[in-house]
């Protein structure tokens, strides 16, 4: 299996430690497996599980850890463990986020708001280059869900991160919930937001569920990936479809985990709507 | 405007220690107060940092019900927060932290419960190691046999309390139902480690304990004894390596004199 060819057309799921052995089991038929490199930097087991899991379907690792956004050093010993573990697991692709963790020392997780500078533009462009260099491929960026925006941004996200593609060579990964949940939260126009992303730069796209939470008397979205995608994120989705045509897509679902069956259902319905839109040139590619 | 790095300082500050007016000020709110905007942010790192303590720590959970754990989980985070992103090795201080927490001070063998629980979690976490290679500790000269030295399988821990925490933790694993046994049954001397895929808890008596401890320690073969004889004058040597050897939780072995050259 070639490892570093692209991400299998169709949609996919995000493999989560209670379905492991099921999948394993039965395996079902799902295009392709995206998982957290940090739940399996530890080695042991799971790293055993999950190297069974690639002998089966393509795998692609979606960090969570590298903290891009970070004013300072990345942290040289996690980026030394994501190499080992793609070295190892020869994933299809590899994904970050653009956010940041790490401040002094301390790891938040979480993916923490960025303001839109040139002084964040140099510090993320530098760190993509850099893990690139060190992975010796192209990653992709997902934009983050946002709770706020900073006063002093000069650019807005979709326009920064078209400017991180053409300076780094990166691809982007278009999470249309976290475009939802921004949108409503800090006050974006998701359709302009989506018209803004540069077409050939994005290489996947993520859908997840999200919680309404109250917060001073106003909705705030939470994207906590512990829900069916809604019903507006699957609309967004079709006009995300319309503009960057059949992208491979993912169903991610992080808290009250449901059975696999529901992920697979979930990502059945992203497939048919993927069907509209991939091309004959895109089926003599996936044949 | 503040530079990035000092940004993400004081974002940092107001989440978890004192909420900076600056940073305050830099928050489009957009019609909801800022405060309320970063309370999201602190929610979440809080209750995913708590979830990850709780995996870890489940007898501790049940033994002070979710509410408690809850309420020593955030005390604890805002102290110690992760300082690297696998969250699997995240919460190793937090026995000695119990030990510290005034509000535990009626569960004295609480700290001990949760020592128990992170040598399993991190136990859990490592294949079967490399074994030891007998073929060459055969032809060790028997002359040198005093000055080995002893690499530990990654997964082995040793715990020794007051409190019988092997029993209590056997108690409030899921779907048993058995007696809470008196804290008059301890103390206990553990051994955990990996054996194939499963993790093996076994009770060791004082000697055996003192002798692998010492080992696990990095003392000399003849050091480990002698701690072993101290604790019990009938300590059985031979007996003892070999049935070291049966248990399979040393990896590797160094001679010191090899050591020196």
């Amino acid at each position: 299996m070639n490892g570093k060819r692209a991400l299998p057309s169709g949609a996919g799921i995000g493999l989560r430690a209670p379905h492991v052995g099921e999948l394993l089991a039965t395996r079902p038929a799902v295009p392709w497996l995206e998982v957290h490199p940090e739940n399996y930097m530890s080695g042991g087991p799971a790293l055993v599980l999950l190297e069974a899991v690639r002998r089966e379907y393509p795998v692609s690792l979606h960090g969570v850890g590298l903290s891009l956004g970070t004013a300072g050093d990345l942290d040289a010993r996690h980026l030394s463990r994501l190499r080992s573990l793609v070295d190892r697991l020869e994933p299809c692709l590899v994904s970050e986020h653009l956010s940041w963790s790490t401040a002094g020392g301390a790891y938040l997780n979480h993916l923490l708001p960025l303001p839109y500078t040139d002084e964040t533009l140099r510090v993320v462009a530098d760190h993509i280059d850099e893990v690139q260099n060190a992975l010796g491929r192209r990653i992709l960026i997902e934009n983050p869900s946002s709770y706020l925006r900073f006063r002093h941004s000069s650019m807005a996200e979709p326009h920064f991160l078209a400017e991180l593609a053409r300076r780094t060579g990166c691809g982007l990964l278009c999470d249309v919930n976290n475009i939802y949940v921004s949108a409503w939260n800090v006050g974006l126009d998701a359709g302009s937001y989506l018209d803004a992303l540069p077409v050939p730069a994005i290489g996947e796209i993520h859908l997840a569920g999200h919680a309404a939470n109250d917060a001073d008397g106003r909705t705030i979205l939470i994207d906590d990936h512990g829900s069916p995608v809604t019903a507006p994120v699957w609309k967004l989705y079709q006009r995300a479809l319309e503009r960057f045509g059949s992208v491979p897509t993912l169903i991610e679902w992080d808290t009250d985990i449901p059975e696999l069956s529901v992920l697979l259902g979930e990502a059945s319905v992203a497939d048919r709507l993927l069907e509209a839109f991939t091309s004959e040139d895109d089926h003599a590619c996936a044949a | 405007m503040l530079a990035l790095r000092e940004l993400q300082a004081r974002f940092t500050d107001s989440l978890f220690a004192t909420e900076d007016p600056t940073l305050l000020d830099l928050v489009d709110g957009d019609g909801l107060d800022a405060r309320a905007r970063l309370a999201v942010y602190r929610h979440h790192v809080l209750t995913t940092l708590t979830a990850t303590l709780e995996a870890a720590y489940p007898v501790v959970c049940r033994l002070v019900d979710r509410r408690f754990f809850g309420y020593a989980a955030d005390a604890f985070i805002r102290r110690h927060l992760p300082t690297e992103p696998c969250l699997a090795e995240y919460g190793a201080g937090f026995p000695d932290f119990l030990a510290s927490f005034p509000a535990c001070g009626a569960l004295p063998y609480l700290p001990d419960v949760a020592r128990l629980e992170w040598a399993v979690h991190t136990a859990a976490q490592h294949s079967d190691a490399a074994s030891l290679d007998l073929a060459r500790l055969r032809r060790v000269d028997p002359r040198d046999m005093a000055q080995l030295r002893f690499v530990p399988d990654p997964s082995l821990a040793l715990l020794a309390s007051p409190w019988p925490v092997d029993r209590i933790w056997k108690a409030h694993q899921e779907g048993t139902s058995k007696e809470l046994p008196g804290l008059q049954d301890g103390p206990v001397c553990l051994q955990i480690h990996v054996v194939g895929e499963t993790v093996a808890m076994r009770v060791l008596e004082p000697a055996t304990f003192a002798f692998r401890d010492a080992l696990t320690r990095g003392l000399t073969l003849g050091e480990a004894a002698g701690s072993a004889l101290e604790r019990d004058p009938s300590f059985g040597l031979q007996q003892a390596i070999s049935e070291l050897l049966d248990d399979c939780i040393f990896s590797n072995f160094t001679l010191v004199t090899e050591e020196r050259a």
